[in-house]
């Protein structure tokens, strides 16, 4: 019973950090139908910039994520006016836009690798090895703090679109683009500003996968069929969606990794994607097909 | 569609339009003809087959290895030419099969002494089963979903030959070298590997100029209209998939044995299905010609900048940099902007 309780403790809290991994994607999937495998590798950059702010001058990573954000999502104004922009007019779209990701992905890999080395790094705040302890059960504060970090950006984007009045058109962009564009919206601003909200959150996550995974620069292949399976299972544009999808996986992946062994517990986010392409491609929460 | 057509037109009129058709198809075979340089082509595979009497002057073992890696790029390549060029379907996934030609054969040349270049053609039918079979639940998604799915079979691919103590897990297996003397031990992988470029580049002629490879460029235009006009899409899809997987997994055999051991790191690693990919989209997706010039670009690219520059990091960071560039900015490649423009040399025309 304690193994179980303990195993479904862990399981949560690294779903909260892989929430905020996905829900980035998510959005910009959402708004641009980009499914934007450079994500994972912009969330290492994320994760560079504040190890480096960490080792040189101390900053706490949690200081650090606001910064990480904002260098982030200048880098996502930058990516978006180079490469997509001017791909928003081609027939064979999104096919393009995935082909041109992976090789932004594979930029950003090159460029980290031929910097920074492949060595394993992670930063090493206070908090990153505490754990608390109720009984025999641990909660790892490190993770514990991501968590709750990542659900409080989460829950601050959520009722960023609801409430606000940009973010009501980012979602009238969501739902029906030529509809929103109708109505006044200006859709391109949204795109721009979405995709730079959409790297923000990446180097947000950055900052939260610095003290919670060690990484390197070639890690992101790992993450990038990990966070396609959550944004998947959780229905592609939908925020909500991946962030149940993502406690949903991590859970399941804890368990296996428990029960079955641990190199099974990534195997079940490949799985998992696999599977829900083939029987539910709209996922838990998409309205439609649109990827199918 | 014949049948119909002699049943309601009765006989001479019948035979009049047939013969008008065919006519007309043998005028525009002629004319393709003659933009054709035939002779190029086997001009270039005989150079290539005399090519290692050069060994007997001095060692130019550098350049057997050059060729012999092209070819080997070439055949694959090629291979996903037949999936991502002529149906339409972007795979990054195909290194899966490089690497189960490589287990399967590497496996058996490490327990019995057969060699790889014999168990080849079975590897290319190994393959062919797997990917109908994987082919069979893929490929019912479509675009991008497709894409994301074969990224996955990748990763489990990965996990699977990592673990797998029968193969030797993440170290691999050290197969035996052949007991020719240095300067001739590369030549049977040399010929085997050139062969199977041309045996390769012939079959995507084929399959072009054939009705199942009308259906696959049908579909690669549009699916959907392509089912109404009663191609059985399903099964030409899986198909093309399996011979994508075949030849892959042939060239995968023999490079294994070549290289003295499999490993999943020689096999499973992104950068060698993404190679398969920019070779294509660099040389001109969908074309015969264009797998071959960008395979030798590519390798040629490489080399310098692994000579030059020798981390693999600037190189993974270049051909990142240079595939973004030919999407944005020559999306059809080389042998299709060419084409588009009138100007594309006669030797380059192999379509």
């Amino acid at each position: 019973m304690e193994q179980i309780i303990q195993t479904l403790i862990l399981g949560l809290a690294l779903g909260g950090v892989f929430a905020l991994m996905g829900s980035g994607l998510s959005l910009v999937f959402g708004v641009m139908r980009i499914v934007n495998l450079a994500h994972p590798s912009l969330i290492i950059a994320g994760a560079y910039a504040t190890y480096w702010a960490f080792k040189l001058w101390g900053i706490d990573p949690l200081v650090m994520l606001p910064v990480a954000a904002i260098i982030l999502a200048a880098i996502g104004v930058l990516l978006y006016k180079l490469v997509f922009e001017r791909e928003a007019r081609s027939a064979k779209y999104s096919e393009m836009t995935v082909l041109l990701t992976f090789a932004t992905a594979m930029i950003v890999e090159g460029a980290l690798g031929g910097m920074f080395t492949n060595t394993q790094r992670v930063t090493s705040p206070s908090y990153a090895t505490d754990a608390i302890f109720i009984g025999n059960i641990f909660i790892p504060t490190g993770q514990l703090y991501a968590g709750i970090v990542s659900l409080l950006i989460i829950s601050a984007l959520a009722l960023f679109l609801k409430y606000s009045r940009f973010g009501n058109a980012i979602r009238a962009t969501t739902q029906n683009r030529e509809a929103a564009e109708l109505l006044g919206v200006n859709v391109n601003l949204v795109c721009i500003m979405s995709f730079a909200i959409g790297i923000g959150l990446a180097g947000a996550a950055g900052s939260l996968v610095s003290f919670v995974f060690s990484f390197f620069p070639a890690k992101h292949w790992e993450w990038v069929a990990v966070l396609m399976s959550l944004v998947v299972l959780g229905g592609m544009g939908s925020i909500l969606g991946t962030v149940i999808a993502s406690f949903m996986l991590c859970v399941v992946a804890a368990f296996v990794g428990a029960y079955v062994g641990a190199t099974w517990s990534t195997m079940t986010f490949f799985l998992a994607l696999f599977l829900i392409l083939l029987i539910r491609p709209q996922g838990l929460f998409g309205e439609k097909p649109e990827l199918a | 569609m014949m049948s119909v057509v002699s049943e309601t037109l009765t006989g001479d009129a019948a035979s009049s339009v047939l013969e008008a058709r065919r006519a007309h198809n043998e005028k525009l075979a002629a004319k393709s003809d003659k933009a054709r340089a035939i002779w190029f082509p086997i001009a270039l595979l005989l150079l290539l087959l005399a090519l290692p009497a050069l060994q007997v002057i001095g060692n130019f073992n550098y350049v057997l290895h050059l060729v012999l890696f092209t070819a080997c790029y070439v055949t694959m390549a090629s291979g996903w030419n037949i999936l991502g060029g002529f149906t339409g379907y972007i795979s990054l996934g195909h290194n899966v099969f490089f690497a189960i030609g490589g287990y399967f054969a590497g496996m058996i040349l490490a327990r019995y002494g057969i060699s790889t270049i014999l168990m080849a053609p079975f590897a290319g039918l190994l393959c062919a089963a797997v990917g109908y079979l994987i082919g069979r639940v893929t490929l019912k998604t479509r675009g991008p979903s497709f894409i994301i799915s074969s990224l996955a079979l990748v990763m489990i691919a990965r996990i699977l030959f990592d673990h797998w103590k029968f193969v030797g897990g993440a170290n691999g297996v050290a197969l035996p070298a052949n007991d020719l003397s240095v300067e001739w031990a590369k030549l049977p992988y040399y010929y085997a590997f050139v062969v199977l470029a041309a045996f390769s580049v012939w079959l995507s002629y084929k399959i072009k100029h054939s009705k199942f490879g009308l259906g696959l460029r049908a579909i690669s235009k549009d699916e959907i209209k392509a089912e109404s006009a009663g191609i059985d899409t399903r099964t030409y899809k899986v198909l093309a998939f399996a011979i994508s997987g075949a030849l892959v997994g042939m060239a995968g055999a023999i490079w294994g044995e070549y290289l003295t051991y499999i490993r999943p790191n020689i096999f499973l690693i992104i950068l060698v299905s993404v190679n398969m990919v920019l070779m294509c989209i660099l040389g001109g997706k969908g074309t015969i010609a264009g797998p071959v010039i960008g395979a030798i670009m590519i390798i040629a690219f490489n080399e310098l900048f692994v000579a030059t520059l020798g981390a693999s990091e600037i190189n993974i960071l270049a051909t990142g940099l240079l595939m973004v560039i030919v999407l944005l900015f020559f999306p059809q490649g080389i042998v299709g902007t060419l084409a588009k423009h009138h100007k594309l040399p006669r030797i380059l025309n192999w379509d």
